[in-house]
């Protein structure tokens, strides 16, 4: 991972940027999210992969863009989580006192 | 911590995006990460000995197939590939070298080329062989068919490099080591190889042995052809060292007494035993032949000519093989010379004396044993007898001064005598000889010094 992480810091920096985005929208977006049982569904199938690639059973290549997808949403996921965070904390700050 | 979970919710739109991320990440890195680790891993293997290395990298996982030397060596370079930073997983392909048994390794020398085959331990000596083959052979192509196994014996490069240098030694054949045994054949480059090809074998390692030594050399050939025409003799080919060729030449001025001894010989070592006292044999036979041709190769004699008379061809025949020593041969083909045509006896008379001023018959010291060396004199004093069979001869025998009288009489007298005998032996008929001894009484020259002495000591032909 260290060695992936050093050799293609860019993508991973870009997925991160992409994250940090889109948790940065979704703090004031409007309508509905995903559904509670969609989610469920979502993290388990995130779940099985990463299952999978630290299992490393999915051989050559396919296990590569596996590690390398799992990566990147996880720096996304980190992004959203710092972007939404960092909005939430901006919102609450601004708004006027109840 | 409620609100990052209900925003959450809303996060899955930058999906899309990332999902293109990842699809472009992927296509542009997966070969330079896959070149990057096949070279990290190569160098990895850097130190660790591996015969028919391959490494192919699919994404992270590494596929590593070589021939090892050793189980050690075989897990650590598995473990050395596995260790390199970003390889996830390692497909081990490795497995040992075969063991060769038994542990067999040749050297085949042809006009053209040299083929090394068979077994070599390690990448490593295997290079060494090929550098010391070139090295050795100068010039000589040098194909390498060895293949790698494990299994040699201790010290095999030393015994290899050595016999590689005998390689070197050979026209042609081949040398095989199969694990400690040595075998040799074919033929040496030059006199004397064979010789210095079993002198090498005694330098062998420890625990080496020569199991066939079939290494044969070129002839050791020594000639000798008379020449009645030019009155020379011309000794060609080789001799052991500078005594046996003094003792050859000298011998031969002794034995032929009216021709030039042309000496063409060269020292070469690789005769065979006992080649200086059967070349001085074989020339005694060639000084009674009137023209003739002496082979001496190896250990066969092959003399060829024609004898002065029927009785000589039949001695030469009958007699030079028992002169030499165990194992020879003798190939005689000795026809006789046509006889010549006859003479009156005043002709007679002058032909014995030429032949008797040019040469002496000798004696043993002290003794009435006609020496060997005589044999070439003889001869032709046989073959001027038999041109005139009527005249009847008188042997005369002198001697020096030296010595009392009676015994110097004695000894004349024996000595004509035995003359006689000879040429009776030889199919003269007795009747025409008359041995008479005259002691000193009759000498030719003065008998003050050694050379007047070595004069007066003869025997005379006189014809009656």
């Amino acid at each position: 991972m260290a060695y992936l992480t050093t050799f293609y810091w860019g993508w991973l920096l870009a997925s991160g940027l992409v994250g940090f985005a889109m948790g940065w929208i979704s703090v004031v977006q409007h309508g509905n999210g995903v559904s509670r049982k969609l989610r469920w569904w979502l993290s388990a199938l995130v779940a099985a992969l990463v299952g999978a690639a630290l299992a490393r059973v999915v051989p050559g290549r396919f296990g590569y863009w596996l590690d390398l997808g799992l990566i990147m949403f996880a720096l996304y996921l980190f992004g959203c989580a710092v972007g939404s965070w960092l909005r939430g904390w901006v919102v609450s700050r601004s708004a006027p006192p109840a | 911590m409620h609100g990052l979970f209900r925003w959450s919710s809303k996060w899955w739109p930058g999906v899309i995006p990332l999902v293109i991320f990842w699809a472009i990440a992927a296509w542009t890195s997966t070969e330079p990460l896959e070149i990057d680790l096949a070279q990290r891993s190569a160098a990895a293997l850097k130190d660790t000995i591996l015969d028919k290395r391959r490494i192919s990298v699919a994404g992270r996982d590494v596929t590593l197939a070589a021939d090892a030397f050793s189980e050690d060596g075989r897990q650590s370079a598995v473990a050395s590939v596995a260790a390199v930073p970003g390889v996830r997983l390692v497909d081990d392909q490795t497995r040992l070298v075969p063991e060769a048994k038994p542990f067999v390794w040749s050297a085949e020398r042809d006009v053209l080329r040299v083929t090394l085959s068979g077994s070599s331990p390690l990448p490593a000596s295997r290079g060494r062989l090929m550098d010391a083959a070139r090295a050795n052979l100068g010039g000589v192509e040098v194909v390498d068919r060895m293949n790698l196994s494990r299994g040699a014996p201790p010290r095999f490069d030393n015994a290899v490099l050595l016999l590689l240098d005998l390689v070197g030694k050979l026209k042609d054949g081949k040398i095989t080591l199969s694990d400690t045994k040595v075998s040799l054949s074919g033929m040496a480059r030059e006199l004397g190889g064979r010789e210095a090809i079993v002198a090498a074998l005694k330098n062998l390692p420890e625990g080496f042995s020569v199991a066939a030594n079939e290494v044969k050399a070129p002839p050791y050939i020594f000639q000798a052809y008379k020449d009645p025409v030019a009155l020379t003799l011309t000794l060609t080919g080789n001799v052991p060292d500078s005594n046996v060729h003094a003792a050859l030449v000298a011998a031969a001025g002794r034995k032929f007494f009216s021709e030039k001894v042309v000496d063409n010989l060269k020292a070469s070592v690789g005769a065979p035993a006992g080649f200086a006292n059967a070349a001085v044999s074989a020339l005694g036979a060639l000084s009674r032949l009137s023209t003739g041709t002496l082979v001496v190769s190896d250990r066969e004699v092959k003399l060829s000519g024609d004898a002065l008379y029927e009785a000589a061809a039949s001695e030469i025949r009958g007699g030079l093989g028992k002169d030499f020593p165990q194992g020879w041969q003798f190939k005689p083909e000795i026809s006789v010379k046509p006889a010549a045509a006859p003479v009156d006896a005043t002709v007679c008379q002058q032909l014995f004396a030429e032949l008797l001023g040019k040469a002496r018959i000798r004696f043993e010291t002290g003794k009435a044993n006609i020496v060997a060396d005589s044999a070439g004199l003889l001869d032709r004093l046989i073959e001027t007898a038999l041109r005139c069979p009527t005249a009847n001869i008188e042997i005369s025998g002198h001697t020096d001064t030296d010595g009392d009288e009676a015994a110097n009489q004695g000894l004349s007298e024996q000595r004509a005598q035995a003359v006689a005998d000879y040429l009776v032996k030889a199919g003269l008929p007795a009747n025409r000889f008359s041995a008479v001894g005259y002691g000193s009484t009759q000498p030719i020259a003065g008998n003050e010094t050694d050379q007047g002495k070595a004069q007066n000591r003869r025997i005379d032909f006189v014809v009656k």
